[in-house]
């Protein structure tokens, strides 16, 4: 009789040992990463981060080419005259794009406007002027970004043209006017840093390859830890003027480390002075 | 003099003793904590004016001053009947300035300098450094070529040293974000939205990068921020602005100190040594308070008519001249 009490207190005190193994099993594998995280217990998203995807040149999946300026070859199309000299460095590299379900979904008048913006890419890209990026380009260029955060503050400084974000902790209200790097608010989805903003004016662009928005343009970040390196980072763009339905980006950040943990200065206004005001110099040079 | 010694002294012993009455609030990991929206606009500039006999003047001499600014920016706006005075188009109205409506008051008494080492409140330049400074700001004024403009206009940093270091008020956007982060202490400057980036404890840029606003690396020495500052561009030389302009170089140092001395003050003190065009380091002081609001976008090279209108403009004299000639 004892014996067999003991035998089932034992059967029961296993079972009660595999059900919490189970349970904590479970809960491993729902939160298999946990990140560091700010005083207040929110993930802490500080560091310098950077994409290493080409999304810049076509956020659309594209195949390699000569260069983003192409004009007809006799065979192939070749590049345009005014960046011929840049050989292999002026050329694209293929890319798998990061625009969920491949395509953006243009309404048919702004897919002329694309096209249009892709054709006349030297004269039309904001890029090339050294033109604050906007977002959610500043994510995608081939510079990296810098997150300060803490619980009082949450601050974005973009390596390319010294473009900055303050990111307001509260709902600010609509843009009191339309900017270039528009307005930004943040809430939190469970361990997800949610960024939505408005307020953008209609002259940055999403990537070289021309393709863009209007300044009723609204979009919503999602910022997820989910390692010590790396943030999955998606954003849904939604814009009645230019897009039949609202659509998705997603791709991984990755943190730099070590001696790369800086971003360095690219003020770059003074990279397009020849280029924009040369001109008009006392003594233009030779062009 | 003996008593402006006295007030000196006075003053100097003074603020130590008001930033230990008050205990700044903290970072979670401890540091000292300056976050916020803060301005310094005030109608002090960094040099004291003939005009004035000593570093303060009374509470009513400072009013006096203070109605003759508003009286100032009033006028801007009144304009003549009919047609512009020819050669005049004019600047900005009132409502683009905001450069500060009261005199600069420390321990309550009125400044009328920012500089305080020299006594005088001068600019202690060499003779030589003089000549430079003066010759740096007519090649500016000879409009030949984009590289050779201010800084402020060609949209590179913003006007006078208004991202410094030291940052120094100018005509408006007079207004600084802190954001700190263990390591790290963010300035985001409003005009041109320039980003001061200041490493705590950090390593020199290696001697060949030279960023516009130099190269910051910080400290703390008890509740002070204390950052130097070097390897500024080659192209930031004159400082132009209306109220607060100077000179430097690359190899000009400024030393800043921040210090938190009340829940709507930073002190703010620096100190600038070049011997290749001053006789003597020089420093100032001045205080950090909240701004009234958000920084907006200053966007400023994106719309930038005023450049390729200056070097335009110059093309076009030159080409009457030619033809009249």
């Amino acid at each position: 009789m004892d014996e067999k009490r003991s035998s089932r207190r034992c059967i029961k005190a296993m079972s009660a040992l595999l059900a919490v193994c189970l349970v904590s099993l479970s809960a491993a594998a729902a939160e298999s990463y946990q990140p560091p995280r700010l005083a207040s217990g929110k993930p802490d998203f500080n560091g310098v981060w950077q994409v290493l995807n080409n999304a810049n040149y076509n956020i659309e999946p594209h195949g390699g080419q000569a260069a983003m300026a192409l004009r007809e070859g006799p065979v192939v199309p070749v590049p345009a005259k005014e960046v011929l000299a840049l050989g292999a460095v002026g050329a694209v590299p293929a890319g798998l794009g990061v625009v969920e379900g491949g395509k953006i979904p243009y309404q048919p008048a702004a897919l002329i406007q694309r096209d249009k913006n892709r054709q006349n890419w030297l004269t039309s890209d904001p890029e090339i002027k050294c033109y604050l990026p906007g977002i959610p380009r500043a994510t995608y260029m081939p510079h990296p970004f810098q997150i300060f955060h803490n619980d009082e503050a949450l601050f974005f400084s973009y390596q390319y043209a010294n473009a900055v974000r303050n990111i307001y902790l509260t709902d600010p209200g609509p843009a009191p006017i339309d900017s270039w790097m528009g307005l930004s608010w943040a809430s939190w989805d469970d361990d997800t840093l949610v960024i939505k903003s408005s307020g953008y004016n209609d002259r940055t662009w999403l990537d070289r390859a021309g393709n863009f928005h209007s300044d009723v343009l609204k979009v919503t970040e999602r910022f997820t830890r989910t390692s010590d390196h790396t943030i999955y980072y998606e954003a849904t763009l939604e814009d009645e003027k230019v897009y039949t339905k609202p659509w998705k980006i997603s791709m991984p950040l990755y943190k730099r480390v070590g001696a790369d943990d800086r971003i360095q200065q690219f003020n770059c206004v003074e990279y397009v002075e020849e280029l924009m005001y040369g001109h008009l110099r006392k003594t233009p040079l030779e062009k | 003099m003996t008593y402006f010694f006295k007030l000196l002294g006075f003053l100097v012993l003074a603020l130590p003793a008001v930033a230990e009455d008050y205990a700044a609030p903290r970072m979670p990991w401890g540091d000292p904590d300056l976050q916020g929206v803060w301005t310094h606009a005030y109608l002090t500039a960094l040099e004291r004016q003939a005009l004035f006999p000593s570093l303060t003047i009374s509470e009513d001499q400072a009013r006096n001053v203070e109605r003759m600014g508003a009286d100032l920016l009033a006028n801007i706006d009144k304009l003549p009947e009919g047609d512009l005075v020819k050669g005049d188009v004019g600047g900005y109205n009132s409502v683009w300035m905001d450069p500060g409506k009261k005199m600069l008051r420390i321990d309550g008494k009125a400044r009328t300098s920012l500089i305080i080492e020299p006594e005088n409140g001068r600019l202690p330049y060499t003779a030589e450094g003089g000549k430079k400074s003066r010759e740096v700001y007519m090649k500016a004024r000879a409009r030949n070529n984009p590289e050779q403009l201010m800084l402020g206009d060609r949209c590179m940093v913003g006007f006078g040293s208004t991202g410094g270091p030291p940052m120094l008020g100018v005509l408006y956007n007079n207004n600084y974000q802190f954001v700190q982060t263990p390591g790290y202490v963010m300035i985001l400057v409003e005009m041109n939205h320039s980003v001061r980036t200041i490493r705590l404890k950090g390593e020199r840029l290696p001697a060949d990068i030279k960023p516009w606003l130099g190269d910051s690396v910080g400290h703390w020495e008890g509740d002070t921020l204390v950052v130097e500052t070097t390897q500024f561009h080659p192209q930031k030389l004159f400082r132009a602005a209306i109220a607060h302009r100077f000179m430097s170089t690359t190899d000009t140092k400024v030393v800043e100190r921040f210090t938190r001395t009340g829940a709507a003050a930073i002190h703010y003190e620096y100190t600038v040594e070049d011997a290749s065009i001053y006789s003597q380091p020089w420093s100032a002081e001045t205080i950090f308070r909240p701004s009234e609001g958000p920084i907006y976008e200053y966007a400023c090279h994106e719309g930038n008519y005023s450049l390729p209108g200056i070097l335009g403009g110059q093309r076009e004299k030159e080409r009457i001249e030619k033809s009249e000639g």
